[in-house]
């Protein structure tokens, strides 16, 4: 099975060698070829010198993106080179590259699932963010559940797997800022499936947060509108013939 | 009936015309960006010259007085190319998007391939 590990990153020049270098102790440990692809969205520190003086390959945006764009580009990179899966995992050190083995193990379920959310509301440990963190993702949980019809615990969660399914639908779209929970409602509509497994997390070990401040009521105003739209306008959108 | 021309608002219309016109020869602005606010300008000066054409329109059209007529025409035009210009823009937006992620592809590609060509031809030398 070969896996690529897509790390979006932003000026994380400070948390990338332990992110890179977790990911590839995990490497070692599962004994599956995992390959690390870091997304540098425009940065104006060394995060590309950085990534690559770790080991691992870098794709070098020319300009800032956003998550969304990193993301996109990552999975593209995934799906034209053959992968099997890709996983997303920050580049701020938030998800512990140790927890990759739960995204991994839920492929063996039957029928394997198109794209697989690690939720940290699951369990009691790790780090569960702010309360009012929690209170907006409680809302876009009760949007999901009913624009498109998805149960999801967690659907700001940045950790994720994607499968071959989900790699083809998000070569041709993906929201490009503030993405996550918009991508839900797209892989929804496009008939993926969707599944969560528990993971830990941790805070952010650099860096701070886009969403703060101003930006967070024009966040949720933006992605409870991008749900929507984004849900009624893929609803047709077919991948392997099975839209409606 | 004779009608008073607007000779002031021709000129302010032609000399805005010149100026876009301008700015078309010096390749800051597309000809085909800028066709259709020329052509809203001509029409312009052409309203300001010959009000007949206006009045006649607007009592056509039910308008009250020829003003109303002509500045609802006017706020509709400019509204249509607001929003041809804003479709226009995210059109060129999202494509520079895809460019930016094809460009990245490809440069990382053309990184590996020089440092296989350099690890060949070092090992070559050695």
């Amino acid at each position: 099975m070969r896996v690529l590990v897509v790390v979006p990153a932003f000026n994380e020049q400070a948390a990338l060698p332990a992110v890179v270098a977790e990911i590839r102790n995990e490497r070692q440990r599962l004994g599956i070829d995992i390959d690390v692809a870091v997304v540098d969205d425009g940065s104006t520190d060394h995060t590309s010198e950085v990534a690559y003086s770790c080991g691992a390959r870098v794709l070098r945006l020319c300009r800032n993106l956003g998550i969304g764009g990193a993301v996109q580009v990552g999975l593209r990179a995934a799906l034209r080179e053959g992968y099997d899966c890709a996983i997303q995992l920050d580049g701020d050190g938030q998800h512990p590259a140790s927890e990759i083995t739960k995204l991994i193990g839920a492929l063996s379920q039957s029928p394997a699932p198109d794209l697989i959310v690690g939720t940290r509301y699951r369990t009691r440990d790790g780090f569960r963010s702010t309360a009012l963190r929690r209170l907006g993702g409680t809302w876009l949980r009760v949007l999901l559940r009913v624009v498109a019809g998805l149960r999801v615990t967690d659907p700001t969660s940045g950790f994720r797997l994607y499968g071959h399914r989900a790699l083809k639908l998000f070569d041709q779209t993906y929201p490009y800022d503030y993405p996550e929970p918009e991508a839900l409602a797209i892989a929804s509509a496009a008939h993926l499936r969707v599944a969560e497994v528990p993971v830990q997390m941790r805070e952010r070990q650099h860096g701070r947060s886009s969403i703060s401040g101003i930006a967070a009521p024009y966040y949720m105003l933006k992605t409870t509108l991008a749900v929507v739209l984004s849900y009624v306008r893929n609803r047709r959108r077919a991948v392997d013939g099975e839209g409606k | 009936m004779t009608f008073e021309r607007y000779w002031m608002f021709a000129a302010v219309c032609v000399f805005v015309a010149l100026f876009l016109v301008r700015m078309v020869v010096a390749e800051q602005l597309s000809l085909q960006a800028s066709l259709s606010f020329l052509v809203l300008l001509v029409l312009g000066a052409t309203v300001a010259l010959f009000p007949g054409v206006t009045s006649w329109l607007a009592y056509r059209m039910g308008f009250t007085l020829p003003s109303n007529f002509f500045f609802s025409v006017l706020i509709a035009a400019l509204g249509f190319l607001h929003l041809s210009a804003l479709v226009h823009l995210s059109r060129v937006q999202q494509r520079s998007v895809t460019l930016t992620q094809e460009l990245a592809l490809l440069q990382e590609k053309v990184d590996r391939a020089m440092r296989a060509i350099e690890k060949t031809s070092a090992a070559g030398r050695s």
